[in-house]
């Protein structure tokens, strides 16, 4: 049940490899160097199936496993262990041919029925994967010979290859991934330290490029300022995320470290229950987002990093489009549609927020601001896991804080279950129609329209988008800088000499 | 035996604390009745920048949401003040009555007592608060009161039960005793104004205590929640800010220190006018 980590919760599985920031000049690095990655996500297990939470996903896909398809560093979707495939004239037949001469860790060849198997793991009634119901549309997969997948649909699935770069390509004599690893990855696990550490090596059997480095270690970190004095001490190279921009004062300006300012898919949602009153009321959502100065909100956080959106949709993902405007910054009309809505006196409202940065001093913001249309914000501090049952399990609250940090998740919004509960017919067709769209451009349209009607609606508050903070030394260049996802590829990082 | 020399100076460092004690919870009550009619700013007013450094506007700089963060720790000492006094009250009425009756209790209902105050004590007071607050719905001050309360009381109730017990075995008692004198009257009359001096001494102590631990808690996140100005919150928010904007975390670092440091010193020199001892050397 650990869809979360105790950090950032609405964890992505995923996979893929990517494109990367921009790379040092050829030989003058080393190549047997060693890279280590400082990171606050450190993974429950090494199943991203079990509940591992993110940290599996930033140390191992791409790394050490490999899915059919990857989700790039610059959010394309490739071709990885697929060396082509085709779909049928009705989209319901998938055919997928496998790179030849691809092996596992353990030496075995990857086979068609690897690829079986490892779908039928997500799938599975045990699977705690948060993509399990986006794959959902799958009724069968067949392996006529040794290099062809077939999968069977029940309806056409436009975001298929989408949805399986998601999927690790395990072994299927593999046994126990939650405590070893058995992929097709350019790295092997060699050493993983519970509660500290997690060493990967080069995999010199490699089927596709060979890393530039040798060696990989990701050390993991509770607290975000020992985490920056590692990188002050020389004790790790590079950051994978930082979440605040003050800790940044001690990297920027100083030659000795470099630091990338990314896109990110982490957005910070004031969450309504859209089920109860008073938030079943377009009205009353539309006038507290025109109660929140989102601009002043996002410096107080990020200082000048980040990025304000309209919508759950970040400029990542094919059909953003800006909607900022479309509830813009103004009390004074916050309280005639208050007026409007029949809460000329306001209304009082319990706001359920989880205990750690940003949550509790968003809450607070955003207490002091709807005070100033009369609605009244009781803070209520709840631990991630208390947010997991009361929330999203059990639906029971008023409105929540979060993050989301999911690459495409506008799909929420079609599922009228969703802890949100947010339920417009008009939306959930066009979702649903999207995903059987014959093709990408359909896709694109019926989503972009989605997009706008939610926001119309103000289905949720979305506060701002986090920028992706990525710090190193000098020396070390190649990461990517996108994080999309949480993956962090590490097979083109690159030490100077 | 001390001689006269020696006595005269320890009776001045020890008016020495008393006073610089009770000058510094002085100022923290001068302060906390302040602001229940004035502050700088309204402590939720977002009135200036974001983490702007010490002015003439803003004593203490303001947070990251641009909040006066003088107005803030004034408001902290209000909380300060408000959970010792408040913990320690319901630390004595459960400590005090639970001593007074395993003093006064047959055997094998003290030595039940005792062992329970015993297990008790060997948890830490913030680990007992903690899953008090844990075991309560939501957080509030009040919560976080009760919880260090209920904490503090094992304490007193030991100290409570000791002290009564000698007292109970003067001659002046089994006197009372034979010539009728009720329970009631006994406790009242004979026990509690002599064990009185001790425990508002330990009460003292227990104040500071209770300062710290609320802190703990705020820190963590289980105490008074936001906009509660709590010191131990305003130092949690304050971390990640640290080196940008240093005063955020010294500032009620500072206040912290010197209520409780305050207290202690205060408490030491009640105990020199208290303890029957100095009175004899004197």
């Amino acid at each position: 049940m650990q869809l979360f980590n105790s950090r950032a919760l609405l964890v992505a599985a995923l996979l893929g490899s990517a494109a990367i920031a921009p790379a040092a000049l050829a030989q003058d690095f080393d190549p047997n160097a060693t890279i280590r990655i400082g990171s606050l996500y450190e993974p429950q297990n090494l199943d991203n199936t079990a509940g591992a939470g993110q940290g599996i996903n930033e140390a191992f896909n791409g790394n050490v496993y490999e899915a059919l398809f990857q989700l790039t560093d610059a959010g394309t979707v490739e071709p990885k262990l697929v060396e082509s495939y085709e779909a049928s004239e009705d989209g319901l037949t998938y055919t997928f041919k496998l790179k030849p001469g691809v092996t596992f860790h353990s030496g075995d060849p990857l086979t068609a029925a690897d690829v079986k198997y490892s779908i039928e793991r997500v799938t599975a009634e045990a699977s705690k994967s948060s993509r399990k119901r986006s794959l959902s549309t799958i009724t069968g997969i067949e392996t006529p010979d040794d290099q062809t997948v077939v999968i069977k649909l029940s309806a056409r699935s436009i975001s298929l290859p989408y949805n399986l770069s998601y999927v690790w390509i395990v072994n299927d004599k593999a046994t126990d991934i939650t405590a070893t690893e058995d992929g097709t990855g350019p790295y092997t696990l060699s050493e993983w330290r519970r509660g500290s550490a997690l060493a990967l090596a080069r995999n010199d059997k490699y089927w596709g490029t060979a890393p530039t480095n040798g060696e990989v270690i990701y050390t993991y970190f509770t607290d975000a300022t020992a985490l920056n004095n590692a990188l002050l001490t020389n004790a790790v190279d590079v950051v994978t995320s930082v979440q605040s921009p003050d800790s940044l004062a001690q990297f920027t300006g100083n030659p000795a470290y470099t630091v990338t300012e990314g896109a990110s898919t982490t957005k910070e949602i004031l969450a309504y229950n859209d089920r109860v009153a008073p938030f079943d009321n377009v009205k009353v959502r539309k006038a507290l987002a025109r109660a929140t100065d989102k601009a002043k909100l996002l410096n107080s956080i990020w200082g000048d990093y980040g990025t304000l959106i309209g919508s759950i949709v970040p400029p990542t993902d094919p059909w953003y489009v800006d909607l900022t405007g479309v509830d813009p910054y103004d009390v004074e009309s916050a309280k005639a549609l208050l007026a409007e809505a029949g809460y000329a006196d306001g209304f009082e409202f319990t706001l359920d927020t989880p205990d750690y940065d940003p949550h509790p001093i968003v809450a607070q913001f955003l207490q002091a601001e709807y005070a100033k249309v009369g609605v009244k914000v009781n803070i209520n501090i709840i631990t991630a896991n208390e947010w997991y049952t009361k929330i999203y399990q059990e639906k029971n609250f008023q409105a929540t804080l979060q993050e989301h940090v999911n690459h495409r998740d506008i799909v929420f919004y079609g599922n009228p279950d969703f802890y949100w509960g947010y339920n417009n017919p008009e939306v959930v067709k066009l979702i649903a129609d999207a995903e059987a769209a014959p093709t990408e451009a359909d896709q694109v349209a019926k989503l972009t329209e989605a997009n706008k009607i939610i926001a119309e609606d103000a289905a949720s508050n979305w506060l701002y988008l986090y920028p992706q903070i990525v710090v190193s030394a000098a020396n070390v260049t190649g990461y990517p800088v996108n994080g999309l996802n949480s993956q962090f590829f590490a097979y083109g990082i690159k030490k100077a000499q | 035996m001390t001689s006269l020399d020696q006595t005269v100076s320890l009776r001045r460092d020890h008016s020495l604390s008393l006073w610089v004690g009770a000058f510094l919870v002085g100022l923290h009550v001068v302060i906390a009745l302040l602001t229940l009619v004035w502050t700088p700013y309204d402590p939720t007013a977002m009135s200036g920048g974001r983490l702007e450094p010490p002015s003439l506007a803003h004593w203490a700089g303001t947070d990251r949401l641009g909040r006066d963060f003088f107005t803030q720790i004034m408001i902290g000492s209000r909380i300060a003040l408000i959970v010792g006094v408040g913990a320690v009250a319901i630390g004595a009425a459960i400590g005090v009555t639970l001593g007074i009756v395993a003093a006064f209790a047959t055997k094998l209902l003290d030595d039940a007592l005792a062992a329970t105050l015993d297990i008790l004590i060997a948890f830490p007071t913030l680990l007992l608060a903690m899953l008090v607050v844990a075991a309560s719905d939501t957080a509030s001050l009040g919560t976080a009161i009760l919880a260090l309360g209920i904490a503090l009381s094992a304490i007193v109730a030991r100290l409570t039960r000791i002290l009564a017990k000698r007292v109970l075995l003067m001659d002046y008692i089994t006197a009372a005793r034979t010539s009728g004198t009720s329970w009631f009257a006994i406790v009242f009359v004979h026990v509690l104004p002599n064990i009185w001096p001790t425990l508002s001494v330990n009460f003292a102590l227990q104040f500071g205590l209770a300062v710290i631990a609320e802190a703990s808690l705020s820190y963590l996140g289980l105490g008074a929640p936001p906009p509660n100005a709590s010191w131990g919150r305003l130092l949690q928010e304050a971390q990640g800010t640290v080196y940008t904007a240093p005063i955020g975390a010294i500032a009620p670092g500072i206040a912290l220190v010197s209520l409780v440091i305050g207290v202690n010193l205060l408490a030491d020199g009640l105990r020199d006018i208290a303890d029957p001892t100095r009175r004899v050397s004197r």
